[in-house]
């Protein structure tokens, strides 16, 4: 095959400079699903009435369609909101600086905290009914038993549901690509229209997610066996 | 609402939901064949071809669907023309299907191993004892079994292989999100939140009817569960 090899090496650099802002977005977003998901999680299992139907519906809603409908949604409806945002506080709409970055933060937050949430709910229900009704039987209140005893546990059992997830946002992120977030897949692009190598610079692109995939598949799988030792079963 | 804006959208909407279906369809039944051939080595001997497709399931899990598309689009045409073969011409929606059944087969086929992994190993014993053969085995037992395990997750991964038909406007093949970017494109974006809107809604009941199908499916594969208990 025809590739331009030295190109390809020439451009590794190039590409690997737009990691942190693919870093930077996973973050973000990853931060806000979680807080979407505990949340929604929390209302979900305290069966808050009417509440919790919504967040189902919503969830559900969310879950049925695309991220890519998601990010063109956010990113067309920026403009509006920052018009109306306009003047308030120390914000200042300027037509030619829209910010797109939070917009691409929304719409992958919400459409990962809809799938996040669920993990939450079935962490928490995994831990054995046993524990709870011994805290109760210790004296611990309703709230020193989430605590102490569920929160711990809930969180080291999502743990390899949580990497999935966080794997898939990471991947998630190059369709940011679509509303100009310059990220990973971004800067690639851009490197490569110059010479119309394009396959090279994706080529780039791929090999650069696929070494941090694995490395964060390598390193949550380390961190789970670690804190995850009280999981395994006794051998008494 | 824009009356108007939306009764011509709408119809187009619907009449690109084929396509979409199609570029829904054809990459899960070839998936289903190619991932349950690389299950088939995945829960074999680890010989080289294991570790073969152990990378290229590694590959495609570990990289974005967008950029194997790019990659496919981009890389495909020049890997034909070695053999002298141009296929320059052929539409974006090949190329499409074609990323997308390679990524979606590694997606089968570890849906399909952990289907496969939770199958009695006295069950593929007692078939072969009971004088079937390796395929009769394969089909009458290990398959229905495997499937039952496994449909939870299939239908997981056929609702976001639907979802991510919608990244087919990328490469310029045209589904229903490339029919509505069109249509927002050519009206300089005005009432373009609720075209997006009613994209929205249609595949969101695509997903429902998949959902529901799906469900119906899996009730069906566990009648005989429900008898013994």
């Amino acid at each position: 095959m025809e590739l331009d090899y030295d190109f390809m090496i020439s451009d590794f650099p190039t590409v690997l400079a737009g990691l942190p802002k693919t870093l930077v977005l996973t973050f973000w977003s990853m931060l806000w699903a979680l807080i979407i998901a505990i949340v929604f999680g929390s209302v979900i299992l305290s069966r808050v009435p009417v509440a919790k139907q919504i967040v189902v519906a919503l969830n559900t809603f969310i879950k049925g369609v695309p991220l890519t409908v998601q990010l063109l949604f956010c990113y067309y409806a920026v403009p509006f909101v920052c018009k109306w945002l306009d003047s308030i506080g120390v914000y200042d709409f300027n037509p030619r600086h829209i910010p797109y970055f939070p917009a691409a933060v929304v719409a992958i937050a919400c459409n990962f905290g809809a799938y996040i949430t669920d993990v939450v709910v079935s962490s928490v229900k995994a831990v054995d009914r046993g524990q709870t009704e011994s805290a109760a039987a210790v004296g611990m209140t309703p709230l020193q038993t989430v605590v102490r005893i569920i929160l711990p546990q809930a969180t080291v059992i999502s743990i390899p549901s949580m990497t999935n997830y966080f794997i898939w946002l990471l991947k998630g992120t190059s369709l940011a690509s679509i509303i100009n977030v310059a990220e990973m897949l971004i800067t690639a692009q851009i490197s490569a229209a110059d010479g119309y190598q394009y396959l090279e610079a994706y080529v780039d692109a791929a090999i650069i997610y696929w070494a941090v995939c694995a490395a964060i598949e390598f390193g949550c799988d380390k961190l789970y066996k670690r804190v995850g030792f009280f999981m395994q079963p006794s051998r008494a | 609402m824009p009356s108007d804006l939306m009764q011509t959208v709408v119809p187009g909407l619907i009449e690109h939901i084929p396509i979409t279906l199609v570029y829904w369809f054809v990459p899960s039944v070839l998936s289903l064949l190619f991932g349950t051939l690389l299950c088939i080595v995945r829960v074999g001997r680890h010989n080289v071809l294991y570790w073969i497709c152990t990378i290229y399931i590694s590959f495609f899990r570990g990289t974005p669907g967008i950029v194997q598309i790019y990659l496919v689009f981009f890389g495909l045409p020049k890997l034909f023309w070695i053999f002298g073969i141009d296929i320059n011409d052929w539409s974006a929606g090949i190329y499409f299907i074609i990323a997308t059944t390679m990524n979606l087969s590694c997606f089968m086929c570890e849906t399909l191993r952990g289907g496969y992994v939770g199958v009695d190993k006295g069950q593929i014993e007692t078939g072969l004892s009971i004088g079937f053969s390796r395929t009769q085995n394969f089909f009458r037992v290990i398959v229905p079994q495997t499937l039952k395990v496994a449909i939870l997750n299939l239908k997981n991964l056929e609702i976001d292989v639907l979802k991510d038909t919608s990244v087919a406007f990328t490469i310029g093949a045209v589904e229903m999100l490339g029919y509505a970017k069109g249509v927002i494109a050519a009206s300089y974006g005005s009432g373009q939140l609720w075209i997006l809107g009613a994209a929205a809604v249609i595949y969101f009941v695509m997903c429902t009817v998949l959902e529901i199908v799906f469900t119906l499916i899996s009730h069906r594969m566990e009648r005989y569960e429900r008898r013994v208990a």
